[in-house]
């Protein structure tokens, strides 16, 4: 049907209340999750899958929270008004950064503890000891200032999500108004600074260094990709389930809505393929050896079906199926594009992490599965609890009317 | 009102804002004319749709000559490197794909907009010297502030005691005829 522009209306935006059904799924992937990393942590022989399942899944969280950071800075600093209505849902996810921080502390552990398996190759003394290279990297790499590093980077990112997260929700109650937005606006500029460079140290940091011997100039960049696309997939597919489950009121969230992030997922997972392609053309092109072994390393043997699947479900599938205009209005295809683009998110980061510990080929047995069911049931716990608590919109928005009419 | 060698070939609503501008465009829409358009001094948001007009034809266009150009780059470098001056460069093989896949894209890019221009210019009807509409002097208002419905003289439907009724009832108080010159035009709306 074709509908006249509707007159912008207050719909009633229903009050929030506890996930019951949600819950109840996390307990169950916590509880799944838990067992299995408990078993292959006290288990010698799986104590080292164990630690790098660990890494996989935290930093899927990660790149979902900082991502969610990213695009909630970014409405502010483009002073978006389509997005008001979405927006809080951006500011649940990035809301859970503190919840990385503390589940940042287990890897921490795991260096600290676990010294003759460590995560990391460079600290290894014994490795680093025949290692001239890595002897001149230690200024850098080495136990301490990587811990400093890491307390600054989510002092700066919990700074920042409080900051933003805090305002929009005490606008719902009523404080702040106009003048809180006018200042987060101010804000998201220097945010966006801060955001830049930590991210990209903190993926050199926790995803490059797994191999010290190599290194890309791009890789921030790689890293920044591939997280906004996959929390811009996650807050789609939770903007869809909160509308069907009837949280954000009638008529709040319009085809014009959808459009701007089925758009803005289809542009991300170009830039995406876009950066990882140059990533790998100049490697191969430059032929240099300490710099295309870890490409040869991802090409060879059981690691290129993943290379090829991580092509093919990163870019050619959501490529094709966001390309049309219907598709991107359509909230069938925005789910399940959005579901495909979570697997390649956490295939990136196994194809980034994994090669490190199965020389040979992909190895997925449960060892590998605990700690990511446990990290996304505790993510979903932290979602639901936040819904019991919150408005799933930014009611308090003095923009919100006039987002709630837009229409492309 | 008209010089007796013109004649009356549409007729025109100016209105003052937007919202009524839709309004009107959908109650035209549901009076079932079908030679008729809008003008309005900056893009209306969601006029398309109360207009009724069909999704545009320009994104076929544009990936159909998109897929030419990545045709034309493949037999370019290709045909190059491969066949023509096959040159052994860093013990590649002579078809180096990765290569080229900045070429393939630019050339798929460049094809579609060079494409996209074109086929607006076709499909916007561009490249005629006059029509009554710009003869008229109404254009000029509606460049500055106003917005209107033409309702032309060529759709069936048209007569002008309707159509005046019908842009009356949208709460138009600003119609005029459109005359064309018969001595200097030849042109349509």
């Amino acid at each position: 049907m074709i509908e006249p522009p509707a007159a912008i209306q207050d719909s009633l935006v229903p009050a929030p209340r506890p996930c019951g059904g949600l819950t109840r799924a996390a307990v169950v992937l916590v509880v799944i999750g838990a067992a299995l990393s408990l078993i292959a942590l006290f288990g010698e022989a799986n104590r080292e899958r164990f630690g790098f399942a660990y890494l996989w899944g935290f930093t899927f969280l990660w790149s979902l929270a900082l991502g969610a950071l990213f695009f909630v800075g970014l409405q502010h600093l483009t002073h978006a008004v389509w997005s008001v209505v979405v927006r809080r849902v951006g500011e649940l996810f990035a809301g859970s950064i503190a919840l990385v921080a503390i589940l940042f502390i287990p890897i921490l552990v795991f260096c600290l503890l676990f010294e003759h398996f460590p995560l990391y190759p460079w600290l290894d003394h014994a490795h680093v000891e025949h290692d001239h290279l890595l002897q001149g990297k230690q200024p850098y790499l080495n136990l301490p200032f990587f811990v400093v590093r890491a307390v600054v980077f989510f002092i700066a990112w919990i700074a920042f999500a409080a900051f933003f997260v805090g305002r929009s929700l005490r606008q719902d109650a009523g404080e702040g108004g106009v003048q809180s937005t006018l200042r987060m606006r101010k804000v998201s500029a220097p945010f966006m600074i801060v955001f830049g460079l930590t991210a990209t140290f903190a993926g050199i940091d926790w995803l490059m260094s797994l191999e010290p011997h190599w290194f890309s100039t791009i890789f921030g960049v790689y890293v920044f990709s591939g997280m906004v696309v996959a929390s811009l997939a996650l807050i789609t597919i939770a903007t869809l389930w909160l509308r069907s489950a009837g949280r954000l009121g009638e008529g709040v969230l319009g085809s014009g809505h959808l459009y701007n992030l089925g758009a803005l997922l289809f542009g991300f997972v170009c830039f995406r393929a876009y950066i990882g392609f140059s990533q790998y053309m100049l490697i191969w092109y430059g032929n240099l050896p300490e710099e295309s072994f870890y490409m040869v390393h991802r090409l060879e043997g059981g690691w290129l079906p993943v290379t090829g699947l991580l092509a093919l479900l990163g870019f050619v599938v959501p490529f094709l199926a966001l390309l049309s205009r219907s598709a991107k209005v359509s909230p069938r295809r925005l789910v399940w594009v959005s579901v495909v683009l979570l697997i390649s998110q956490l295939l990136d980061l196994y194809w980034l992490i994994m090669p490190q510990v199965h020389e040979e080929a992909p190895v997925l047995g449960w060892q590998e599965l605990g700690p990511p069911l446990l990290l996304i049931g505790v993510l979903i716990l932290y979602v639901s609890r936040f819904l019991g608590k919150h408005h799933a919109i930014a009611v308090g928005d003095p923009l919100l009317a006039e987002s709630q009419g837009y229409y492309a | 009102m008209a010089e007796p060698s013109a004649k009356t070939v549409g007729l025109v609503g100016l209105y003052d804002d937007p919202a009524t501008l839709q309004r009107a465009a959908a109650r035209v829409r549901e009076a079932g004319y079908t030679k008729w358009d809008c003008h309005t001094p900056y893009p209306v948001h969601g006029l398309d749709r109360a207009m009724g007009l069909k999704a545009s034809p320009v994104p076929a266009v544009a990936l159909t000559a998109g897929f030419f150009g990545l045709l034309a780059a493949i037999v370019l470098t290709g045909g190059l490197s491969a066949i023509h001056y096959p040159i052994r460069i860093g013990g590649k093989p002579l078809f180096s794909w990765p290569a080229f896949v900045p070429i393939y894209f630019e050339l798929f890019v460049l094809f579609a907009a060079l494409a996209i221009m074109g086929s607006i210019i076709v499909f916007c009807r561009l490249g005629r010297w006059h029509s009554p509409l710009h003869d008229s002097g109404i254009m000029k208002e509606i460049t500055g502030a106003r917005f209107a419905i033409v309702l032309e003289a060529a759709d069936e439907r048209f007569s002008e005691q309707d159509a005046r009724a019908l842009l009356e009832e949208t709460g138009c108080h600003d119609i005029r005829p459109l005359v064309q010159h018969e001595e200097k035009d030849d042109a349509i709306i």
